[in-house]
């Protein structure tokens, strides 16, 4: 009932992913949550008083930005943002712009920002910003280009790997059951590029380096210790630990 | 615990202590220990703080947690130890939480948290698979805490899980039902109580789908070629027919027909 709100989801999934952080933190480091009952109390309702709208930009929710974007005051137009079913641009993808000044130039997806349908194609549909001007000190500022984002659904269209055309694709499966993407003009897989498993933390699995104090080591972690046998958790335990028991439990009734 | 008590612990104490916080070094002991160990670990409050080294850190990464499939590889013995190292981790994360906030510094990696008690999580399910299995093969039952699905005061459904207790039920008079017997609402006031309560809810629900629908008709007045399955998809119980024929969907353009 009262709880439908803030179980909706907000965050995409790739931004999670990208962000390489638990689910549970990327909530809490965003949400602004000004009263909370507490809980496990039957006397209490689960009610919470917190902000209901976010606007989701380029700022990633889990950035100082982000919090001040949607300070506690700041209100801002609703955006509506269409909904595409599933999503099909990632990171590394070779994309053409299909508007605006680059409209005709192929790139690659820099960044994608899942909650407004947006992907950042590098050096492409940029526009010159000035940073750090200062007018009593009179610096000019320096003059930057800066990427503005483009929508998935009309400013960009995945280029084929045959034809290097802009194409319309599907999702299909393959014999072996992979679930891939399909250009409609030649029929070709486009495949989903190595960058797309990129995150904060490393640009692939593989090339993660181990906290040496903190980290279990890989080998460690998949090493099978497991042995199947007739106990429970506690039986176990008790034997490794030389703990004996004889005693019978009082019989005890459970309404 | 008093802060000031361990503030000054952490200024005067001169650390002293091997912290072995390291799963590796638990689980894969066999390659990390050294053949001659000669002192011993000192088992003191500076445990619930991390390596000294790690104070004035900005950013201290570490990996993911622990998966639940990677946690069904191991022994019992080693998910009781792992327990434990992720218990101290955990204490150590909180303590040095708050002593940042204390000292007005930035706790650094405070996603270290969630992951630690992720992994916590993922101990317990596993351990849990395993007595469920373990009950179900020689009792045929689960072993958990019994629940059972009753109708409460409110006239309401709810799971009552049940206690232990030393005496059966008849000779407990200190027990008191709290549910509906049969699940019977006989009393005016519950009756009155489970339709207001009933109307509440109608008109929450009522609420939320009309706000698809508006939502529904600026979508289809702002994006009039967007893919119609979709659309239904992630609205299921909007009508978009209906909400196609209204004035709100339609664009500042000619209609087409």
């Amino acid at each position: 009932m009262r709880i439908y709100g803030f179980l909706a989801k907000k965050v995409g999934d790739l931004t999670i992913k990208y962000s390489n952080f638990p689910e549970s933190y990327v909530k809490r480091s965003y949400e602004q949550v000004y009263w909370k009952n507490p809980s496990n109390y039957p006397q209490y309702p689960k009610a919470q008083v917190a902000r209901k709208h976010y606007r989701f930009t380029t700022n990633r929710p889990w950035t100082s930005q982000f919090r001040m974007q949607n300070d506690r005051n700041m209100h801002r137009k609703k955006v509506f943002v269409e909904p595409v079913g599933e999503w099909s641009f990632f990171k590394g993808d070779r994309v053409e712009i299909m508007v605006g000044k680059d409209k005709g130039k192929q790139g690659l997806v820099t960044q994608v920002i899942q909650e407004r349908n947006w992907v950042i194609v590098e050096g492409l549909n940029t526009h010159l910003r000035v940073v750090g001007k200062d007018e009593k000190n009179k610096f000019p500022g320096i003059t930057i280009q800066s990427e503005a984002p483009l929508l998935v659904t009309k400013d960009v269209k995945l280029v084929d790997p045959e034809t290097l055309k802009p194409t319309e694709f599907e999702w299909r499966y393959t014999e072996e059951g992979d679930k891939v993407r399909v250009s409609l003009a030649s029929s070709r897989i486009i495949p989903i590029p190595k960058t797309a498993e990129e995150t904060i933390d490393f640009k692939s699995k593989e090339l993660y380096i181990e906290n040496v104090d903190k980290d279990t080591t890989g080998d460690a972690a998949v090493k099978i210790t497991f042995a199947p046998k007739l106990r429970t958790f506690e039986m176990d335990i008790m034997e490794e630990m030389g703990i004996k028991e004889d005693r019978e439990p009082a019989k005890s009734f459970w309404y | 615990m008093n802060t000031a008590m361990i503030s000054t612990l952490l200024r005067s104490t001169i650390t002293r202590c091997l912290r072995v916080q390291n799963v590796a070094k638990i689980i894969g002991s066999a390659t990390t220990r050294r053949d001659i160990h000669t002192t011993t670990p000192a088992n003191d409050l500076m445990e619930f703080f991390d390596k000294k080294k790690n104070w004035g850190e900005t950013n201290i990464r570490v990996g993911r947690p622990w998966k639940l499939d990677e946690l069904r590889l191991k022994s019992n013995t080693d998910l009781h130890k792992l327990w434990y190292v992720l218990l101290k981790e955990r204490n150590m994360l909180y303590t040095m939480e708050h002593e940042c906030n204390d000292k007005m510094r930035l706790f650094p990696n405070p996603e270290r948290i969630d992951k630690v008690q992720e992994s916590m999580n993922n101990i317990e399910t596993v351990i849990r698979e395993r007595n469920v299995a373990y009950y179900q093969l020689e009792t045929g039952e689960t072993g958990e805490r019994p629940v059972e699905d009753v109708v409460n005061l409110f006239g309401l459904r709810e799971k009552y899980e049940k206690k232990e207790y030393y005496i059966p039920r008849f000779m407990n008079t200190r027990w008191v039902r709290p549910y509906l017997e049969n699940g019977f609402i006989t009393s005016a006031a519950v009756k009155k109580f489970y339709r207001l309560y009933k109307e509440k809810e109608y008109n929450v629900e009522r609420k939320a789908k009309n706000k698809d629908f508006r939502h529904v008709q600026h979508l289809l007045k702002r994006f009039p070629d967007m893919s119609m399955e979709t659309l239904k998809a992630e609205y299921p119980n909007v009508d978009i027919e209906k909400a196609k024929r209204s004035r709100k969907a339609r664009g500042h353009f000619m209609p087409k027909y």
